[in-house]
């Protein structure tokens, strides 16, 4: 049910796997998988581009998420490089954004947020690969 | 582009999700959200007040015609075109970023 050429579809899926192969996720081109830095985030990464390779979802491409410094950044980089998942943007933690929610506020409410300016540049890298122009 | 994003549960997909379709809509680009977890909450993230949020009804399944064939193969068309689709049932957030619900719609026959 995805397919109008001149819309952006996004699509927040389920956490999990089954998922994959069933509606939505089949007809995406693009799959972005969030990887904080804990095992069991990068282990259900790991399991779920494995699983996106078998079913040939388009482009697959992690964003790493919360990052609080730069061993959290290392550390997600290292797991990506170790199992081929490129990443798309890298997203650091910033706590006004879980303050803003509990508000009844947006992140986009959040002014000068890094973790949205993050969110920003990776719409750019998506609609890049995606052969858009910004 | 059609972009879908999956991840642990709390590792931050609708918060991602949202924000970037906020961030095409701002662009200038038509999108669409659609909200495929089962416990759905990405209408908070694109604006829209908790009131309006939990107000949101799910597609009906009507909107897909599912059939079997002799070898057991399950298909399922869209009856009506994805833009009537998000026309009629999807719902305008304050950057015109238009959301649907998927609800039990995307889980149809599953299994």
């Amino acid at each position: 049910m995805l397919d109008e050429r001149d819309v952006t579809t996004v699509v927040d899926m389920e956490a999990g796997l089954e998922h994959l192969s069933r509606g939505t996720a089949r007809h995406v081109d693009s799959l972005l998988v969030t990887l904080e830095p804990y095992f069991k985030s990068l282990e259900t990464a790991r399991r779920t581009v494995e699983m996106a390779r078998e079913f040939e979802i388009g482009r697959i491409a992690g964003v790493a998420n919360k990052l609080r410094d730069s061993d959290d950044a290392a550390a997600v980089r290292d797991f990506a490089a170790a199992h081929d998942i490129p990443l798309a943007g890298e997203v650091p933690f910033d706590d006004e954004l879980r303050r803003a929610d509990l508000a009844g506020l947006t992140p986009l409410d959040v002014r000068d947020s890094p973790a949205v300016a993050a969110i920003d540049r990776l719409a750019s890298v998506m609609e890049r690969k995606a052969g858009l122009k910004s | 582009m059609k972009i879908a994003i999956t991840g642990k549960g709390g590792t931050g997909k609708t918060t991602i999700a949202g924000t970037m379709a906020r961030m095409l809509a701002r662009r200038g680009r038509q999108v669409w959200a659609i909200d495929a977890d089962s416990n759905p909450n990405l209408a908070l993230t694109l604006g829209l007040s908790r009131d309006r949020a939990s107000a949101v009804t799910p597609l009906p399944a009507t909107i897909l015609d599912e059939r079997v064939d002799e070898r057991g193969v399950r298909t399922r068309t869209l009856v009506p075109s994805p833009r009537e689709v998000a026309d009629r049932y999807g719902v305008d957030t304050p950057d015109h970023v238009r959301l649907l619900l998927m609800g039990r719609v995307d889980h149809a026959g599953a299994g």
